[in-house]
């Protein structure tokens, strides 16, 4: 039992090496990329992400830790931010605002530092391969006619991206939105898993989400959110050419706590704005199906006021808030 | 698909390329330790893996995160079997029988008996994900919501069935188990029910902290009632390291009958490895003439659910590389993992990419038996644990199951969870109540409550949707069977006049 | 012994009791059937608050023994759960704040020291210092969790 010095000695190394937090010029310490969420999901590979093209391209000098904060959509790894510094980052997208709105969350995007808007996905909506409906039109048209005639798969709740882009295009159509039947399961691979065993009638779920099963010709594609029809989709009509004037980006972005000062928000306007420009984030980007949707800490703090308003105004449409 | 022996031979050739060898002895390995912890079950041990795979040749990295995965099966079930700690939802059969053995000085033969096992129903999977994977994915598809409800319906009921003789309790059991599944936010409505405004319980009570609470701490609160009084030899004893040939005459027929059921049930996305091996477990004890010793530490009652779980966690894989759908928490961190690596998997994956597939399945093989080897090799070094004397053996049971609590959700909520049910478990133990149901109930309750609820919307609120396919019949004859036949066996002692009371505490 | 017979049967009552009492109070759903979140719970409820009274019956019936019961109230048995508890509480209030390694190094010799004693003092610092470290580099250095 002569081991127990060199505990002390090991452990006496240990805690000399990690109290280095010094003063000096922004950062000054180790970098927390707080994830919302478990391991696995969107949030937490944005961070990954974001972790390893900052650490292989050494645009971050200082070791870069992602945390994992899951729970209550987000509120928990937020709430933990809110209490950190500029050292501390976290992942978030259009719930920061949505919760709030719903009343599940007393934080909202007013409380913390935009830094930035990464990327963005698109919605669609997708129908079996073997279904009778061919456009938005005709799913429309039939919604109008009896919202219950068909149900509708959404993932992971009511009030996400998913469900509201089906609200925003059915509210142009004229369909009773609040007695649509929405089937809520908790990932959008459930939901292509109902779909492709025929037990729904539709879904609305991101597009990468949509396209493998879509290419191998399982399902039908009727509409997507973009802008301008996507690569590899050349056939699917935007929201925009069906008629309604909708585009519906589903972003992801990260902010940082409150009070941030100038000099920490320029460094970060000026990192990520070089990571967005490297190719390992565009590959990463291309892999995971995202589009670049680069908004530097300016254009995000304007964007996600836009954002609110949107929303604001769509879940009183959609029949969840009033 | 059709088996396309070129690529199949090519694949072959892929995988016993030394280097992917080497990462897949490594990932199996480290499945292996990291599967051991408590409450780091496959998932967390597959996307704690991740940032290794960074970098590697994509084949590379499906085969070293499989062998991840099912090393972490392996893992799972030892500390099940010497610490009466199951690490994930799969490993709680192997507490039932396993355990027990241990503390008949049976370790050695516990541990090689749920390797072997594991082995064969691994092979199993492997043969049958090799001529039935296309047409086995399509079947799953055929389940709606109805057909999911009724099957945790009939895998809750026959779990319940176990407690013959106590089945009140086995029920009271699961309703406090199901009570517990609808804390949380409700995914068809965005409810928040019972969470008392801690958003750390919108996602719900995880039922991980609650097996390590009552399983691990319950446990050494329950030691605690004997922790003075002087030790069993027998206990210390390991036994011999290799199974004799009785005892694998009686776990022969269980292992080769479980295999290709817990496949089946792996391959049904959401399913999964928990009700697997329970199925197979009460499947076997009813089946036993021996059902009596179930519980006791019957060696076919550990060989069974070692089988099921492994050959399920192989049949989770075919959704995800035949149609690009996550079966499982598991399955799905690894296919955010391979996304990343740029491979795309989906229907088109096995015309797209047939190499990389057949790779992986005859890595799975070559895995299986390096995972047997390591594992049998581990016996030695793991059975010394039972040799720590238990004063000392408990503390660090605590902190392990607080530590590997943290790591699940990094909340300190969870703590005070983990203590309640560790009482919880205690008073289980000590009033005899059966824990299983109660496990099980939480880990299907919410998503059956859902099942059921869609099933309700789909068909406009008509109850006539759970007799509408010949599936859902099926499965309601085995429910009302498997609640019927303990009451059969009952009516059929009390004749008897044998007035013994039994009960099994799993 | 009549106590602890009949606390079980009772606690589950009251139980199952609350939980119908609290589904009642769920708010209702905003979309589709209103009171769609709270058929599940309230069945199960009223499932359980059956089985209890079964269960009471039973127990008043025949004669259960229980004889671990004794075992739980004498000796060092009630003072070492109390103090696993009362440590286990303590070592979550500070986990945040010490850190993981300082919280989990004092947790562990706390334990150490009730369960094997004071007389092994050496041992029980060694294997608590030892056990935390290598805890600490398994899950925060190789596995990448983030640990306080």
């Amino acid at each position: 039992m002569k081991k127990w010095w060199l505990a002390v000695v090991v452990l006496l190394l240990l805690t000399s090496c990690s109290s280095q937090d010094a003063g000096g010029p922004f950062p000054s310490k180790n970098i927390e990329l707080v994830a919302p969420a478990s391991p696995g999901g969107g949030w937490d590979t944005t961070a990954r992400a974001m972790q390893k093209v900052f650490d292989d391209e050494g645009i971050v000098k200082k070791p870069i830790q992602v945390i994992n904060k899951p729970g209550g959509g987000g509120e928990v790894g937020w709430k933990y931010l809110e209490s950190r510094d500029g050292h501390s980052l976290a992942i978030n997208s259009s719930l920061l605002i949505t919760n709030n709105l719903l009343g599940q969350s007393d934080l909202s995007y007013q409380n913390f530092t935009p830094i930035a808007i990464l990327a963005t996905e698109w919605e669609a909506v997708v129908v079996p391969k073997g279904s009778e409906i061919n456009s938005v039109k005709e799913l429309m048209t039939k919604l109008k006619k009896d919202p219950k005639s068909l149900k509708i798969g959404v993932a992971p709740g009511l009030g996400n991206d998913d469900h509201l882009s089906f609200v925003q295009a059915a509210k142009t159509f004229g369909v009773n939105v609040p007695k649509l039947d929405f089937l809520v399961y908790k990932s959008g691979g459930d939901v292509a898993t109902v779909l492709l065993g025929n037990h729904i009638d539709a879904a609305t779920m991101s597009v990468s989400e949509a396209k493998e099963q879509y290419k191998a010709g399982r399902v039908k594609i009727l509409a997507v959110s973009s802008p301008k029809r996507l690569k590899g989709l050349e056939k699917v009509p935007t929201w925009k050419e069906e008629g309604v004037d909708m585009v519906f980006p589903h972003w992801r972005g990260v902010m940082g706590p409150p009070n941030m000062s100038e000099e920490e928000i320029a460094y970060w306007d000026q990192r990520i704005g070089q990571m967005v420009k490297t190719d390992a984030w565009k590959e990463i980007l291309k892999n995971n199906e995202w589009e670049p949707f680069y908004k530097d800490s300016g254009e995000s703090k304007k964007f996600l006021e836009e954002q609110y308003q949107m929303y604001k105004h769509l879940l009183n449409d959609s029949g969840l808030t009033q | 698909m059709g088996v396309n022996v070129q690529s199949m031979l090519e694949g072959l050739m892929t995988a016993l390329e030394p280097g992917n060898l080497l990462w897949l002895a490594f990932g199996g390995f480290l499945g292996t330790i990291v599967g051991m912890l408590p409450g780091l079950g496959p998932a967390t041990a597959v996307a704690v893996l991740i940032p290794i795979t960074f970098g590697m040749d994509p084949t590379t990295a499906l085969i070293m995160m499989a062998a991840i995965y099912y090393g972490a099966m392996y893992g799972g079930s030892r500390s099940s079997i010497l610490l009466n700690t199951p690490g994930d939802g799969s490993a709680i059969a192997a507490t039932f029988d396993g355990y027990p053995m241990a503390k008949k000085g049976q370790a050695g033969q516990a541990l090689a008996i749920s390797a072997i096992a594991s082995l064969i129903g691994g092979l199993i999977a492997v043969i049958g994900f090799v001529l039935l994977a296309k047409p086995l994915a399509e079947f799953a598809l055929k389940f709606g919501p109805a057909e999911y409800f009724l099957l945790m319906l009939f895998t809750l009921s026959a779990i319940v069935s176990l407690s013959i003789g106590n089945m009140t309790k086995g029920f009271i059991s699961m309703s406090i188990g199901l009570l517990l599944s609808t804390v949380g936010v409700d995914l068809q409505s965005g409810v928040y029910r019972f969470t008392f405004d801690l958003p750390q319980l919108s996602e719900g009570v995880d039922f991980l902290v609650v097996i390590i609470g009552i399983y691990a701490v319950g446990e050494v609160l329950y030691n605690y009632l004997t922790i003075d009084q002087p030790l069993d030899k027998k206990k210390r004893d390991v036994g011999k390291i290799w199974v004799t040939k009785e005892q694998w005459k009686r776990s022969r027929w269980p292992i080769l009958r479980s295999g290709p059921l817990g496949f089946i049930i792996g391959v049904l996305p959401g399913a999964g490895g928990s009700i697997a091996s329970l199925l197979s477990y009460t499947t076997e004890r009813q089946l036993s003439k021996r059902s009596d010793q179930f519980g006791k530490g019957a060696i076919e009652g550990l060989a069974a659910p070692e089988s099921a779980n492994n050959s399920a966690s192989v049949g989770a894989l075919i959704p995800l590389l035949t149609m690009g759908i996550p079966g499982s928490g598991t399955t799905a961190v690894m296919l955010g993992a391979i996304i990343m690596l740029g491979v795309k998997p989906g229907p088109l994956l096995f015309e797209d990419n047939p190499v990389m597939v057949w790779s992986l399945v005859n890595s799975m093989f070559i895995g299986n038996i390096l995972l047997v080897l390591i594992n049998i090799l581990l016996v030695g070094l793991l059975v010394k644990i039972l040799d720590t004397p238990p004063k000392m053996l408990y503390p660090l049971i605590l902190v392990l199951s607080f530590v590997g609590t943290f790591t699940m959700n990094y909340s300190v909520v969870d703590f005070y969870i983990l203590l309640l049910f560790g009482v919880i478990g205690l008073f289980m133990k000590i009033l005899k109540f059966p824990i299983a149901p109660l496990i099980l109930a939480l880990i299907v309750g919410a998503d059956m409550e859902q099942n059921f609820r869609k099933s309700l919307i789909l068909s406009d609120g008509n109850l006539g949707v759970f007799f509408a396919s010949p599936i859902s019949i099926v499965l309601i004859l085995m429910t009302v069977l498997s609640v019927c036949y303990p009451l059969i066996v009952n009516g059929f002692k009390k004749r008897k006049r044998t007035v013994e009371q039994r009960s099994t505490n799993i | 012994m009549i106590f602890i017979r009949f606390f079980m049967p009772i606690f589950f009552v009251l139980v199952s009791i609350c939980f119908l009492i609290g589904t009642f109070h769920l708010p209702k759903a905003k979309l589709g059937d209103p009171n769609g979140p709270l058929y599940f719970p309230a069945g199960v409820s009223i499932f359980l608050l059956i089985t209890s009274f079964v269960y009471l019956i039973q127990e008043w019936r025949q004669q259960q023994k229980y004889p671990e019961f004794k075992r739980l109230l004498s000796g060092r048995t009630p003072f070492l759960i109390v103090s696993t508890l009362v440590l286990g509480l303590l070592y979550a209030l500070v986990f945040l704040t010490l850190g993981f390694l300082v919280s989990t190094t004092l947790f562990l010799a706390a334990l150490l020291f009730v369960i094997n004693g004071r007389s092994k003092w050496l041992l029980n610092l060694t294997v608590a210092v030892l056990f935390s470290m290598s805890a600490w580099v398994v899950f925060s250095q190789w596995l990448d969790i983030s640990l306080p």
